[in-house]
């Protein structure tokens, strides 16, 4: 722990801390481009110099290359120091183009802050400029070379920490050049934050070009909605329309980085056919028509029926406190048909997953911090992206990291890939769960019995399921593989990918209630007459459409409450619009129990770009707002149950309420969030139940999520849908011999929700005697749904 | 003394008054008679044109964020080109102050200001300027300056052909 003397501050800091960082935590910033917190130092862009007075070394040295030492006497501002600084500014800029008014970055730009900081103003260097062609790297980023100050931020970021490996550096000399080879879309899902790290205005984010200036943006610490991990971000809105979304720091989280799906996925709250009115029928009514209408119908219904007769509905999008006002207006109808996922499998799954011992959970920071990491039927980058970044992370420091799937799960890093079907999964971690009898199943011994050993042998084993994959009992069998791979040193943790960004608060909440099915079955026998539906869309999650479909239609009232069109919708008898994410605040509750609060960004409201017509605003005044008619849902609950609708009150109620929501009401959305206090208790009664051995033509239909195109709010924002890929299946080599297919060609796969045309594409790295289709809302494959057992199926050329 | 002072002081006054009484009047008969103001005048804000006559304004949005009284509101827009441009462009003279603050950020010289005094209306909605309305023929004060030709980014000119620049480096050869 060296001790040093920064501008007259002593501080004292971990051996192998920097001088700069060393700086930061006395609060003094240290001017610099190319390092970075998460990427570390390079010694590039030689804007970090500092005098050293006295100690080890002497004279002006880049604070970012030394390590502070005891002794070290330090002065950050001295006058031969400030000279050099503005050198090295006016070096950088000998090249630049000088373009700030046309440049997205400006306002936001390192560069130009340290220009203004360094006191550089005229351009004396008279020689020509160098210039550079710019590259089309796809529909996210925009490329502006000519902006580059050679910081490498861009290499180091794209190559080193999220894997990618069609973009670096190019050239030699004064001509370096970051790009690809070729013109291109960047391949990578975390292309994404090179707009981020790019100190200045090289790569910027296509999607927002040319549309505000950061001072101009409405920002608010937020969390990402698009998968079960919550990381941080900041969205940015301007003219009522969400404009981009930026990473934010959350370091047991995402770090400082997320995945395009949660950068580009921020369209839904723009999208032209949200719903922003409330409707009766698909008649435009008032607020109060809305609820006095749903009020007398409940009140109707349960005098006829009983209060049982009203079945409600949430889903791992709504907010806590949602979830929570649901569960107490439920009690108040007197109703116990209540449920908090429409999809049975993974609505069990997050049951077990939330009563998962919390010091044996990971978060995302352990799994960076990890030496083993065994993932069991968990695709990270389909399911919850930002994992595989958390994943190389630990591989680039050593850790071993071991992927059983029979899906061709891709990671960016190195790692070791078993093909194990779907049954062998769960028998291979009921193995794993005894570790000593080593009763794994045939031709698995050596994969178990190796796997237990490196588990037991490991200092900071890690265990990552997926939930749809592995099931209810799936994922109870991975907590005892677990518990019985943990040495009292060595922990073993598990990690689970649930539904949705608030799947375990919905877990938590669920206590022993009905799952979905069961109330279907009560529509079906006619018991349910209503169903409330809060930020759920059962007849797209439910497995089987065809049933729920036909059990919706049954009802005498179907009310959905929700921000998106959804497939709910267009059946809805009632409909009140809601806000999204970035419209209100709420709590999320992310897949290790993370409670993470998130601030309102900006009000709901038709865009003035879509209510002006592209044209200038309207030139007459009005007090009422276009499409300013959503209210956050569980700001509806509060008034349909006559409450006041203030956020503290609620929160500390539902601390008062349930012991494990502890710490919720001094929540801060701009802080790490807190865990939560205590798991839910549950144990499966289920016996584990594996499917029959199908007929030798008959191959098993595995249904899967996709990075783009299967998550409902991100597939609704329209710069992610170039990127989306088209309808297809995937066949081993083996199958595909077999049935006499070809690669690329069209295939008719017969599946219990029809015969579909898809694209054949053959995976050599999967499970023979399976078919993989992704979940592609929008497109034939929309009816099936993930988190099911296999299905048979067959497949024939088109 | 004192008196001295106070009947210079009482005396003072009438002989200046008498004195103006027979100079020629400073006051013209507005509106029949109109002076011609200073030429950097603080009057109406125009939008100007380059010497190539397109728009010079890029919605760089530094006026609308120098502006102490927020009377200016734009939306930058891309044309096929690459050019950056307002969409649309609005400035309202009933907050405006005058002041000249945005003639000052407009890094691109677009925003100029005219010795046009004459804005009073009954009707609020006549004092709020479009892009339209804003937008002149002419380059203003400036005539020689095209932001384009001098921000290298391949608007105006293709890439490396602006005065001052050597052509886009070929960044596959890593011959000296």
């Amino acid at each position: 722990m060296p001790t040093l003397i920064i501008d007259n501050q002593t501080v004292t800091v971990p051996e192998g801390t920097n001088v700069l960082e060393a700086a930061k935590r006395l609060g003094i910033e240290i001017p610099h481009f190319c390092h970075h917190e998460a990427l570390g130092s390079v010694g590039a862009c030689r804007l970090c110099a500092v005098e050293f007075r006295e100690g080890p070394v002497k004279g002006i040295q880049m604070s970012c290359m030394v390590p502070a030492k005891d002794g070290m006497v330090v002065d950050t501002g001295s006058a031969e120091v400030l000279a050099y600084r503005a050198q090295v500014i006016e070096w950088l800029m000998t090249n630049h183009p000088h373009d700030c008014p046309v440049c997205d970055e400006g306002g936001e730009c390192q560069l130009q802050d340290m220009t203004v900081a360094g006191g550089h103003g005229i351009r004396r260097y008279t020689g020509p400029k160098r210039t550079y062609q710019n590259q089309n790297l796809g529909p996210f980023i925009a490329h502006e070379m000519n902006r580059c100050i050679q910081c490498y931020r861009c290499v180091r970021t794209y190559q080193d920490y999220c894997g990618g490996t069609d973009f670096g550096v190019l050239g030699s000399r004064q001509r370096l050049y970051f790009g690809r080879f070729s013109d291109g879309p960047l391949e990578s899902p975390f292309a994404g934050n090179l707009i981020d790290v790019c100190p200045t205005g090289v790569l910027t984010d296509k999607t927002y070009r040319f549309k505000s200036r950061i001072w101009d943006l409405q920002e608010a610490p937020s969390i990402c909605p698009h998968c079960s991990l919550g990381c941080a971000v900041t969205p940015g809105a301007r003219y009522r329309q969400l404009q981009r979304r930026r990473a934010r720091t959350n370091n047991r989280t995402n770090g400082h980085f997320i995945c395009d799906r949660g950068r580009f996925g921020y369209g839904y709250a723009n999208h032209p056919d949200r719903p922003r009115y409330p409707l009766l029928g698909h008649r435009r009514v008032t607020w109060q028509e809305a609820l006095a209408a749903l009020q007398n119908k409940l009140q109707e219904l349960g005098e006829l029926f009983g209060p049982g007769s009203i079945g409600l509905l949430t889903s791992s999008r709504a907010t806590l406190e949602t979830q929570f006002l649901t569960k107490r207006w439920a009690a108040a109808l007197g109703s116990d048909q209540l449920c908090f996922e429409a999809h049975p499998g993974r609505d069990l799954g997050a049951r077990v997953a939330a009563s998962q011992r919390l010091d044996r959970t990971a978060s995302l920071e352990d799994v960076r911090n990890c030496d083993l990491a065994v993932l069991i039927g968990a695709d990270p980058l389909s399911e919850a992206p930002m994992l595989a970044l958390a994943l190389r992370q630990a591989a680039r420091r050593g850790a071993r990291i071991v992927v059983v799937d029979p899906r061709p799960v891709e990671l960016p890093l190195a790692y070791e890939r078993h093909a194990v079907s779907v049954e062998k999964l769960g028998q291979l971690l009921r193995g794993l769960s005894r570790p000593q009898q080593s009763e794994f199943p045939s031709s698995m011994e050596e994969l178990g019995g190796s796997l237990a050993s490196a588990l037991l042998a490991a200092k900071s084993p890690l265990l990552i399921g997926g939930t749809d994959l592995l099931g209810p009992q799936g994922t109870e069998a991975m907590q005892q593989a677990a518990e019985a791979c943990s040495q009292p040193e060595t922990p073993c943790r598990t990690m689970f990918l649930l539904a949705g960004p608030n799947s375990f608060g919905g877990a938590l909440l669920s206590a022993e209630g009905p799952c979905f099915s069961s109330l279907l079955e009560g529509m079906e026998q006619g018991r349910i007459k209503a169903l409330l539906c809060f930020e759920a869309d059962p007849l797209a999650d439910y497995p089987d459409r065809k049933r729920s479909r036909a059990a919706l239609a049954r009802l005498d009232m179907l009310a959905v409450f929700d921000c998106a069109a959804t497939a709910t919708l267009q059946e809805a008898d009632l409909f009140f619009p809601t806000t999204a994410v970035e419209e209100s605040t709420g709590t999320l509750i992310n897949n290790e129990g993370r409670m993470q609060a998130f601030e309102q960004v900006f009000s709901a409201g038709t865009p003035l770009a879509e209510s002006a017509g592209g044209s200038h605003p309207p030139r007459f005044f009005s007090r009422d707002i276009p499409g300013s008619e959503p209210q956050s849902a569980w700001g509806i609950l509060g008034a349909l149950m006559g409450r006041s609708a203030d956020l503290l009150t609620l929160r500390s109620e539902i601390e008062k309420n349930d012991h494990r929501f502890a710490g919720l009401s001094q929540l801060e959305a701009r802080g790490e969030g807190r865990r939560i206090a205590a798991p839910r208790q549950y144990s499966l009664s289920h016996q584990p139940n594996i499917s029959g051995i199908m007929g030798s033509d008959q191959l098993q239909l595995l249904v899967t999520e996709t990075l783009y195109g299967s998550e409902l709010l991100s597939n609704l924002s329209s710069c992610l849908h170039e990127s989306t890929p088209s309808a297809f299946v995937m066949l081993h080599p083996q199958d595909a011999a077999r049935f006499k297919l070809e690669e690329g060609k069209k295939v008719l796969l017969g599946t219990p929700v029809g015969d579909l045309t898809l694209t054949l594409r053959i995976a050599g790295d999967m499970v023979p005697g399976m078919a993989i289709v992704p979940r592609l809302r929008g497109t034939v494959l929309e009816p099936l749904v993930p988190g099911t057992e296999p299905l048979p199926c067959r497949i024939e050329k088109a | 003394m004192s008196l001295w002072r106070d009947i210079r002081g009482t005396i003072l006054p009438f002989w200046v008054t008498l004195r103006y009484l027979f100079r020629r009047p400073v006051t013209v008969c507005y509106p029949e008679r109109k002076q011609t103001p200073a030429p950097r005048y603080r009057g109406r804000l125009v939008l100007t044109r380059d010497p190539d006559g397109e728009e010079r304004c890029v919605a760089c949005h530094l006026c609308s964020a120098a502006c102490p009284v927020d009377c200016i509101s734009m939306q930058a827009a891309e044309r096929e080109d690459g050019r950056r441009h307002a969409a649309w462009f609005r400035i309202n003279f009933s907050r405006c102050i005058f002041c000249g603050l945005c003639t000052e950020a407009c890094p691109t010289l677009a925003l100029q200001m005219t010795s046009e005094y004459e804005l009073a209306s009954r009707e609020l909605l006549q004092v709020i300027y479009e892009k339209d309305e804003l937008l002149i023929d002419g380059c203003g004060k400036n005539d020689g300056y095209n932001f384009y030709r001098l921000a290298g980014i391949g608007v105006a000119a293709p890439r490396g052909s602006n005065p001052g620049e050597t052509p886009p480096v070929d960044f596959r050869s890593n011959l000296p």
